[in-house]
């Protein structure tokens, strides 16, 4: 009866939810006609399969869980999922600097780079404009022979001295059946002009570069549609598709045409990872500092959080302000601590080596590195250790330990036998979520270390306190060369680690038994 | 033997000023250099030789650095970030633990190993979504703050919907029934039953997803551009990240400003986001 009252029911309940359900379909209506209006139909597709997806669920009557699921779901198929699924198709390709286009525009660039000038390097004088019939024509005059030639896309004509008009410098001015244009017109034609070809005749043609010079060019490779291959017509040499995105010498499949296209290669990314020595050694480089990392950051938080759980368990002078503060660093955002920890480690005016009175280059040196980082993570970690530790020994009854000291324990030898195996078997599903999600800890390294040092000399993209994920973030989106394909494989790699613990832990402590 | 009390105390307080002093250590340094006019991070003396605020007003009369601003956009991210998640958490959660359905395990599942894959290393392709909406509707695409609050909430449901269910779950199923029973409906169930009854859970969840969304440093410096969008978290590291040039006192001042509302709100709800920590670990 009083939800009849109280409950939001009947003709406002219903008037709301069309007020809300209007409001939401008004915007999206708009911003789908935008969408059309700008041609970009993916968004506007998606966005009506939104919109009627949210029209359905709460017009039609049922499908109540729906109701309450479909909002999240929209935000999660669109920002989390459509993500998620591309990394993994491009796991998948070989899509890197120098095949980041698709295959059409791989040809047309190997065509446009398959361009040779003759061997003297003729050069013409150019006056270029238009026939009266709106057809590009120039009058080239060879620069080393002086001859002249009238040319047209479709050949070249002689053309007589007293069809010209020459100014005092020599240089041509006008010709009969050319218009010159107008500054104005040369400008917005300027991309134009640098793709006209005059054919002079044995495969040769004048290629205008800029507007008063043009180059005698010939097309060395030529692409035929058919075989899908490359001929240089100098050489002789047949370039085929190598199915890895790019054109390779038949003879030496080595030698690669660029630019390349993102083409399927299945694992070849994963095989790179495990096969090739040039990605494999920095890559298990950098998963066992992964591992160890992980470890280190769990244990060592853990212990000290641990110690102070038994250190503050029981009463003792100061208890509140030991508890109050030391959980400070848990409540200071944290890239703040980490960009503080990076100025205290720095070699020259930081103050660990003020407090020390060193002059050491912490961040130089791979293990002086490492070792700041673990600390460093300690000091942002141990807090929360302390609270889950403080609140699983609470859980455990007193009993236990009275028990174990009726039997003549000590209370160190109770703690050990009998507390702690407790202890990590209560925490044992934070603790390994705790590992989760220091294996996937990005922040830490990129703020403090930069995954540094790295020995350049190499070329080596991966540092000695990169984890897994600054190397992949590294790999995909680094200065000089940037290899997605790879870096989703890694992510997978990490995927399936990080995957197969949270189950393993959700199995363990019998969350989807429950489900 | 309150002095044999006072010696087995005494490992107990070694310990724990040993902590205090690692802990207090880079809080003692950075606001000695918040207050250090000369702008390098406090090195020659560890108490302060001179002292003035002039970090501290720099960041409020500087130009070159819109601090009200980072702030400002800091805070409204993260606390619509904060509302919205909780409310599309706390929804997903309810159907989750409350209703059976087709899909309902599979869809748990699929939520816990998605929210596990390092989503970020998705970006180019989060980049190329945004574009798009950037070009269609450039308030909600790259480059805005609201732009990234879509990508923001977009993870929500994968985070919180099992916090959330786990918690829900401990709620007896006899009050719905009973309520069922005396003619509510599923809406009137959810909003006076469950909202209230969470609503402490709910609280925390809103803080963690708070302090998360204004820790968040990775998509807001790819995606906030403008010197004046940024956050606070991109805004401070451009102080110091960078190779050369690097200013530490108005960054230690901004830190410390920052900060004082996050740790304000932690301390206050300090009861329930341990409650919260904890509640996992002692059921398991």
């Amino acid at each position: 009866m009083i939800y009849a009252l109280v409950g939001l029911r009947g003709s406002i309940a219903l008037l709301l939810k069309f007020a809300i359900l209007g409001a939401t379909d008004a915007l999206l209506i708009w911003i789908i006609s935008v969408a059309l209006g700008k041609n970009s139909i993916i968004l506007a597709v998606v966005l009506i399969a939104a919109t009627a997806a949210l029209n359905i669920t709460y017009l039609v009557k049922g499908a109540v869980p729906l109701k309450f699921l479909i909002v999240g779901i929209l935000f999660f198929s669109i920002f989390v999922v459509t993500p998620t699924g591309y990394t993994i198709i491009m796991s998948g390709f070989n899509y890197k600097t120098g095949n980041e286009i698709d295959k059409p525009s791989a040809i047309a660039g190997v065509l446009a780079n398959g361009l040779s000038t003759d061997e003297s390097g003729t050069a013409y004088d150019m006056f270029l404009g238009k026939t009266p019939s709106g057809q590009w024509a120039a009058i080239l005059e060879d620069q080393v022979t002086h001859s002249v030639v009238f040319a047209t896309t479709d050949g070249v004509q002689p053309i007589g001295e007293s069809e010209i008009t020459r100014n005092s410098d020599g240089i041509i001015t006008a010709a009969n059946g050319i218009k010159q244009l107008s500054q104005d017109e040369q400008a917005t034609a300027d991309s134009e002009i640098t793709t006209l070809r005059f054919p002079l005749g044995d495969n040769y043609f004048a290629s205008p570069q800029g507007a008063e010079v043009a180059l005698r060019m010939t097309q060395v490779m030529s692409y035929d549609k058919t075989s899908d291959t490359f001929t240089n017509s100098q050489t002789g040499e047949v370039f085929v598709d190598n199915g890895k995105g790019n054109f390779a010498n038949k003879a030496d499949l080595a030698q690669v045409l660029d630019p390349g296209w993102r083409s399927f290669s299945a694992f070849d990314n994963y095989k790179q990872l495990i096969m090739d020595k040039k990605v494999r050694d920095p890559f298990i480089g950098v998963f066992v500092w992964t591992i160890a990392f992980a470890f280190l950051s769990v244990g060592t938080t853990f212990a000290v959080g641990m110690l102070l759980a038994l250190a503050l368990q029981n009463q003792l002078r100061f208890r509140r302000f030991y508890r109050g503060f030391l959980i400070l660093p848990y409540a200071i955002p944290s890239f703040m601590s980490i960009l503080i920890w990076r100025g205290l480690f720095n070699k020259d005016y930081g103050a660990i080596n003020h407090l020390l009175h060193t002059h050491i280059g912490w961040f130089d040196g791979p293990w002086t590195a490492r070792a700041a980082v673990i600390l460093v993570n300690l000091w942002l970690g141990f807090p929360y250790m302390y609270l889950i530790s403080s609140g699983a020994l609470q859980s455990i009854p007193s009993e236990l330990e009275e028990a174990a000291s009726i039997d003549g324990a000590t209370g160190k030898q109770a703690f050990i036998a009998v507390k702690l195996p407790l202890l990590v078997q209560i925490l044992g599903p934070l603790l390994i979520s705790s590992f989760a999600f220091n294996f996937n800890n990005f922040n830490i390294i990129y703020l403090l270390t930069g995954g540094g040092p790295t020995d350049e000399s190499t070329g080596a993209i991966a540092g000695a306190t990169d984890i897994l994920i600054s190397y992949a973030y590294k790999t995909a989106f680094g200065s000089t060369f940037q290899n997605l394909g790879l870096s989703s494989a890694i992510s997978m790699m990490m995927f399936f680690i990080v995957g197969t613990l949270s189950m393993y832990t959700l199995k363990k402590s019998r969350v989807l038994e429950t489900l | 033997m309150s002095n044999t009390v006072g010696v087995r105390n005494l490992w107990r307080h070694v310990l724990a000023l040993i902590l205090v002093f690692f802990t207090a250590f880079p809080i003692y340094v950075v606001i000695m250099t918040s207050l250090d006019p000369t702008g390098g991070i406090a090195s020659d003396s560890w108490l302060p030789v001179k002292f003035s605020f002039s970090n501290y007003t720099k960041l409020f009369t500087d130009p070159r650095i819109p601090y009200l601003s980072w702030m400002r956009n800091s805070l409204i991210i993260a606390s619509a970030t904060a509302v919205t998640s909780v409310m599309i958490g706390a929804a997903s959660a309810f159907a989750f633990s409350r209703m059976r359905f087709k899909g309902r395990k599979i869809g748990l599942q699929a939520l816990l190993l998605v929210q596990v894959f390092p989503s970020f290393l998705s970006l180019s392709a989060i980049y190329v979504i945004m574009e798009r909406i950037y070009l269609v509707v450039p308030a909600l695409g790259l480059g805005s703050i609201w732009g990234l609050y879509l990508i923001y909430i977009g993870g929500a449901m994968g985070i919180n919907a099992w916090l959330l269910k786990g918690f829900l779950d401990t709620i007896p199923m006899e009050l719905d029934e009973s309520a069922r029973i005396d003619g509510a409906s599923v809406p009137q169930i959810y909003w006076l039953i469950f909202f209230p009854l969470a609503s402490p859970v709910l609280a925390v969840t809103a803080v963690l997803s708070f302090i998360g969304t204004f820790n968040e440093f990775v998509l807001a410096s790819l995606f906030l551009q403008d010197v004046d969008k940024r956050t606070v978290a991109v805004g401070l590291q451009q102080f110091v990240g960078g190779q050369y040039e690097q200013v530490w006192g108005p960054f230690a001042a901004g830190s410390i400003i920052a900060s004082i509302p996050l740790v304000i709100i932690f301390l206050s709800m300090q009861r329930y986001i341990i409650g919260g920590l904890t509640a996992g670990a002692i059921k398991g």
